[in-house]
């Protein structure tokens, strides 16, 4: 059972709608979680069900496209490449994770967070139930 | 920060910003005052097809004069603005039913009932979506049997917005729209402006203090300062592209090769910042819509 294509977006973050979206789907490929073949959602759907401007949408795709990740097929709904069959390693994932641990380390420090109460929180998130996981 | 996105993200935003067709909008040298205390000044202005626009400024920066001024509604010294290319003093009533527009105070005829106000505003529009009044009236729980007078100021408001979605203009202009929305039903209105933009290209003009509805319709930002659009662009470009330096004053009073787009002590936010030639003793962090608000109006 493939785990449904969803995606979350926050307001009021430093990082732009269009890459929030593209990092999600680069995690979720990378994870296995969304696979080869899959389905996405149209840009006129994903801008509905957001509610965000459609050009949003089509820039992650089109960059996303550009990467290698997503395949446009003519009439058709886009899909996951065929070469993301698999996972990726555990390494390039973690490395993929690396940048956001570094920065949220930096701003742990800058605030003044002592680092058990940080971890303790970090591992209350991943407790959380994922949104995006097959129900 | 990611080359091929940054550098894919400006072709796309160039395609984007040099339609084939005329602006819907355009604005030349706008200059209005309310006695000696000047409001606009040599304003500049191009809305296009499909795009949504948040209009950001300070209380009392001018944005609803600006609105207002756009519309035709109020005294100018100088400039001209054209809508569809006619000017705003004379348009025909074809165009005149392409524009929608919601006022930040409802202006609805308050005798009549929600009902009958539609009734009436039906007969002057060649396009009227009946099924989308039906269902935003219900969806928004707008009373239909009582005088508008006795409405509240929240569902007057709805009244207003829905009479503004109901012939399905290619200009709508939007004055703090959503104030007296709950997050459904702004969420619900935002959709309504998607579906307006794919299906019409509908060009939407908003003012609003909420920037988290910004941020998600609005792919453009426009900044009034000082009489002035100071600033408009993607708001993901500047998001990609602005940097907040923050670090002793004598440090950032040095900085050369970057566009400063504003000043305050101890602090600039700048634009196509090369973060490896920065002086130590600076330190560049991201910036979200909040702090471009804080920054540029």
């Amino acid at each position: 059972m493939d785990t449904p294509i969803q995606f979350q977006i926050n307001t009021g973050s430093a990082e732009p709608i269009y890459r929030q979206l593209m990092d999600q789907l680069r995690r979720r490929v990378a994870a296995g979680q969304w696979r080869a073949g899959q389905e996405l959602p149209s840009v006129r759907e994903l801008a509905l069900l957001l509610a965000v401007h459609p050009m949003t949408i089509s820039k992650a795709y089109s960059l996303l496209e550009i990467e290698g990740l997503l395949e446009r097929r003519r009439g058709l709904p886009m899909v996951i490449a065929a070469w993301h069959a698999k996972p990726a390693a555990a390494r390039d994932r973690i490395e993929q994770l690396m940048p956001t641990l570094k920065r949220a380390a930096a701003e742990t420090r800058e605030l003044g967070i002592p680092k058990t109460q940080a971890i303790e929180l970090f591992a209350s998130l991943l407790d959380a139930p994922d949104p995006g996981a097959p129900q | 920060m990611n080359s091929t996105a940054s550098s894919a993200g400006l072709v796309l935003s160039a395609a984007g910003a040099t339609p084939a067709t005329a602006p819907r909008v355009e604005i030349d040298g706008l200059t209005l005052a309310y006695g000696r205390q000047p409001v606009l000044q040599d304003l500049q202005w191009r809305l296009h097809a499909g795009q949504v626009v948040g209009l950001l400024g300070r209380n009392g920066a001018g944005k609803t004069t600006l609105l207002e001024a756009m519309l035709g509604l109020r005294d100018t010294s100088a400039g001209s603005v054209q809508l569809f290319g006619q000017p705003v003093a004379r348009l025909d009533d074809a165009t005149r039913a392409r524009i929608g527009y919601v006022p930040q105070q409802s202006d609805l005829f308050e005798e009549l009932r929600a009902d009958e106000l539609l009734t009436y505003f039906r007969s002057f529009y060649p396009r009227w979506n009946e099924t989308k009044v039906q269902g935003l009236l219900q969806r928004w729980e707008v009373p239909l049997g009582m005088p508008i007078g006795r409405m509240s100021g929240g569902q007057q408001q709805r009244l207003s917005l829905i009479r503004a979605l109901a012939h399905e203009p290619e200009l709508l202009v939007l004055d703090e729209p959503v104030a007296s929305l709950d997050p459904l039903a702004r969420r619900d209105f935002l959709r309504e402006l998607v579906e307006q933009v794919l299906d019409r290209g509908t060009t939407v003009v908003f003012s609003t203090h909420i920037l988290s509805d910004l941020e998600r319709v609005a792919f453009n930002v426009a900044f009034l300062r000082e009489g002035r659009i100071s600033l408009q662009s993607p708001l993901d470009e500047l998001l990609d592209e602005t940097r907040l330096l923050v670090g002793p004053e004598a440090l950032l009073a040095q900085l050369t090769q970057v566009e400063v787009l504003s000043r305050h002590p101890g602090r600039r936010l700048v634009r196509r910042l090369d973060e490896d030639t920065l002086a130590p003793g600076l330190v560049a962090q991201r910036a979200n819509l909040e702090d471009l608000f804080e920054a540029l109006t």
